[in-house]
């Protein structure tokens, strides 16, 4: 018979937890929602946006605090990355110079795009014509290169 | 015509489509509403981007200053928006809807206005060296935009290419001024108006009704003065444009009615706009001793005060908008700027949690644990039956000490138990001998005792009944603290004090500043009421001229046309003729 191991046994999260959990659960309750949202009479490609949007910002929220403010400790950011609060791959993204901003990891995977070439939203502001407003398809971004 | 640089979503958010507006649940959601439709749905409506309806664009015309004051340009434009017509004035004429179009107003004028208005309108226009279809038009209220006239286009930003011509412009205006010549007319790009021979100054002393309460010598103080000509200009300004009016049949050049379209349409939204500076409507602003580090730390202040969590994100914070309605969230002009300083905050203050947190572990978790024992020990139980009939008590769960020290700490409570009471109040008094005195004093209260004691075994082996008046006797006993530690705490006393007291310097500076805003308000609504007072006046003046002589009044405006002073003095001729 396999072990079923009861809640309280469950190992509880490291130290400092508490101090973001509130936080946490608003992202949580955003997502939820954001997830729920009729999508009826919204684009297809746009019916993603704010779950990639909230991903993105609870993302840079544990990125911030633990790269930026040094707020928690390693063993919290490790155990925050495996309970999927933030989004490992993009965070490793934010560490390599030219992609301090970057929206998401769509965005820059050629292969998925027509043009063979990076999303719209990587192009700097300063190479755009002036005034051209750009959002990318794939999860709304209007502009996320490192020198806007 | 005029784009709105307002976004009204942050970040990666399309822009609501008309009628939607933003909305948060109790329970933190945000959701949206379509006030028309009466539709609501947690998801935010997307569209593609459509021109501001400008009922909203007023809202956020209206909503906009009050969140800005810090910045003295935007707090001039504050100011100035309590001498823009209320709203109803705004749309009369058609004018509302030309918002947006080119060539908006034209002609909607002011030829259907029943009564003048005290509406800023165009005082001057003057013509950008350099940058041909540009002017600079000034208005009455001293504010300023440029207008394209090939294009029809108006902006309270000025582009950045004008700046330069119009730096120097200005220059030469401040020389001119400084050299003392009284440039008005040259400046004043109004060159129909001559100056009359009858001195300005009396003139308008008489047009000024002696039963309004109006003090004078204020009045000097805020009017926009930086020709001579001014009072003259306005006093005559309503009379002038009837008569334009009257003649007006079609323009093909820019004239003032078109200007004053321009700044009609403009005033729906000049809150966003709002960037020429004025050196004139400056004055309220200047000498207010508010630094950027007072002002940084104010708003530091204020995230204190409202206990905000410096764990959370800062789209949180302004989410919220609790900080928002506070004066001190606008001692900073730029979001960027309060997001610098919440940094610099959020990071210091999880340091310092951080370090408060450390120094309280030391004393924790054994003291819980030993007080649990003290209550529930008892040789008549073994450790394992005492760990399950307490498993579900907090002191016996804390991660933070292991089953292996609560054990040993468990049988040697016990064991101690059974050891006569003369040598536990021994262990006892030895225990507290070795506290240093800085720890342990005759101002240490009993309900205080330091950690070291608290968490020792030797500390729970007597009765507390037994135990507390010791403890109390001997504590009694002690000398007081020891000097180095008095002094340790007054050091610590004196820089609380001196915080306090830069806390209350820097409140004081934005008060002030706050003072001089709110003044600054009153004198322009004071004038405001006095402009009315005068058009009033004014107009009841005209209507007696009218009875007197319709001839009369016609050739006086014919005359007006070209010279205003003239007219004025015909009709001061006319009023003594009534008499
Ligand atoms: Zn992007
Ligand atoms: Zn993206």
């Amino acid at each position: 018979m396999p072990a079923i191991r009861a809640a309280s046994k469950r190992k509880p999260p490291p130290e400092g937890f508490s101090d973001l959990e509130e936080d946490l659960l608003v992202f949580s309750n955003k997502m939820k929602d954001a997830q729920n949202a009729p999508t009826d009479n919204i684009p297809k490609h746009q019916a993603q946006w704010p779950v990639f949007q909230i991903s993105h910002q609870r993302s840079r929220y544990i990125y911030e605090l633990y790269y930026e403010k040094e707020a928690i400790s390693k063993q919290l950011y490790d155990w925050l990355l495996k309970n999927g609060y933030a989004d490992a791959l993009l965070i490793a993204k934010w560490k390599k110079q030219g992609y301090e901003k970057l929206c998401c990891l769509r965005c820059v995977q050629t292969k998925e795009t027509n043009f063979n070439s990076t999303c719209i939203c990587r192009v700097p502001k300063a190479q755009l014509k002036e005034g051209q407003d750009v959002q990318c398809v794939s999860c709304g971004c209007r502009g996320c290169a490192s020198c806007d | 015509m005029l784009k709105s640089t307002y976004k009204p979503s942050p970040g990666l958010l399309q822009p609501l489509p008309p009628g939607w507006t933003e909305h948060k649940a109790p329970t933190g959601h945000t959701y949206y509403y379509n006030a028309t439709t009466k539709e609501s749905t947690y998801k935010r409506p997307g569209a593609v981007p459509v021109p501001m309806d400008p009922a909203t664009s007023y809202f956020q015309h209206q909503a906009v200053p009050q969140i800005n004051l810090s910045d003295p340009v935007v707090a001039n434009a504050f100011m100035a928006q309590y001498t823009a017509p209320p709203p109803q004035q705004q749309q009369h004429g058609g004018q509302r809807g030309g918002f947006g179009g080119p060539g908006g107003g034209r002609g909607g004028g002011f030829q259907s206005r029943p009564r003048p208005q005290p509406v800023d309108k165009p005082r001057s226009k003057v013509a950008i060296p350099g940058h041909d279809p540009w002017i600079l038009v000034y208005t009455k209220y001293g504010r300023r935009f440029a207008y394209n006239s090939a294009k029809n286009a108006s902006y309270w930003r000025i582009p950045e290419k004008l700046m330069p011509a119009i730096l120097e412009l200005d220059q030469a205006r401040i020389r001119q001024k400084a050299a003392g010549t009284a440039s008005a007319e040259q400046e004043d790009g109004k060159a129909t108006a001559s100056s009359g021979p009858v001195p300005r100054k009396e003139q308008q002393q008489e047009q000024e009704p002696p039963q309004h309460d109006y003090d004078s010598s204020e009045y000097e103080e805020v009017e926009v003065t930086d020709d001579e000509g001014d009072e003259e200009q306005d006093g005559n300004a309503p009379k002038r444009r009837r008569t334009e009016d009257a003649a007006d049949d079609g323009p093909v050049e820019f004239t003032e009615a078109d200007i004053a379209a321009q700044l009609a349409a403009m005033g729906a939204d000049y809150g966003d706009e709002y960037d020429g500076y004025d050196e004139e409507m400056d004055e309220g602003d200047e000498g207010l001793p508010l630094s950027d580090s007072d002002a940084r730390e104010l708003f530091k202040d204020l995230l204190n005060d409202f206990n905000i969590n410096p764990y959370s994100p800062w789209d949180k914070l302004i989410e919220e908008g609790k900080v928002i309605d506070d004066a001190r969230y606008t001692v900073l002009s730029t979001t960027k700027a309060r997001k610098e300083v919440w940094e610099e905050w959020s990071c210091a203050k999880i340091q310092e949690l951080k370090e408060k947190r450390a120094t309280e572990e030391k004393k924790d978790p054994k003291i819980p644990y030993m007080a649990f024992l003290q209550e529930k020990a008892t040789p008549k139980l073994y450790w394992p039956e005492f760990k399950r009939k307490y498993k579900k008590e907090e002191p016996m769960r804390d991660t933070k000490l292991s089953d292996k020290d609560r054990e040993k700490w468990y049988r040697e409570h016990i064991n101690r138990l059974k050891i006569p009471q003369a040598t536990l109040k021994a262990d006892l008094k030895k225990l507290l001998e070795s506290v240093p005195l800085s720890a342990l004093n005759n101002q240490t209260m009993t309900s205080h005792l330091p950690p070291q004691i608290l968490g020792d075994i030797r500390y729970i082996s007597l009765d507390p009944q037994i135990r507390d008046p010791f403890v109390e006797a001997y504590i009694q006993g002690l000398g007081s603290p020891p000097a180095a530690d008095e002094r340790a705490q007054e050091e610590e006393n004196e820089a609380a004090k001196t915080a306090r007291n830069e806390r209350r310097k820097r409140e004081k500076a934005l008060e002030e500043r706050e003072r001089a805003v709110a003044e600054g308000k009153r004198r322009q609504e004071k004038k405001l009421q006095f402009e009315r007072h005068r058009l009033r006046d004014e107009e009841r003046e005209l209507e007696r001229a009218m009875h007197v002589s319709k001839k009369g009044l016609q050739s006086q405006l014919a005359a007006t046309v070209v010279d205003k002073p003239a007219a004025e003095v015909s009709a001061e001729k006319n009023r003594e003729a009534i008499r």
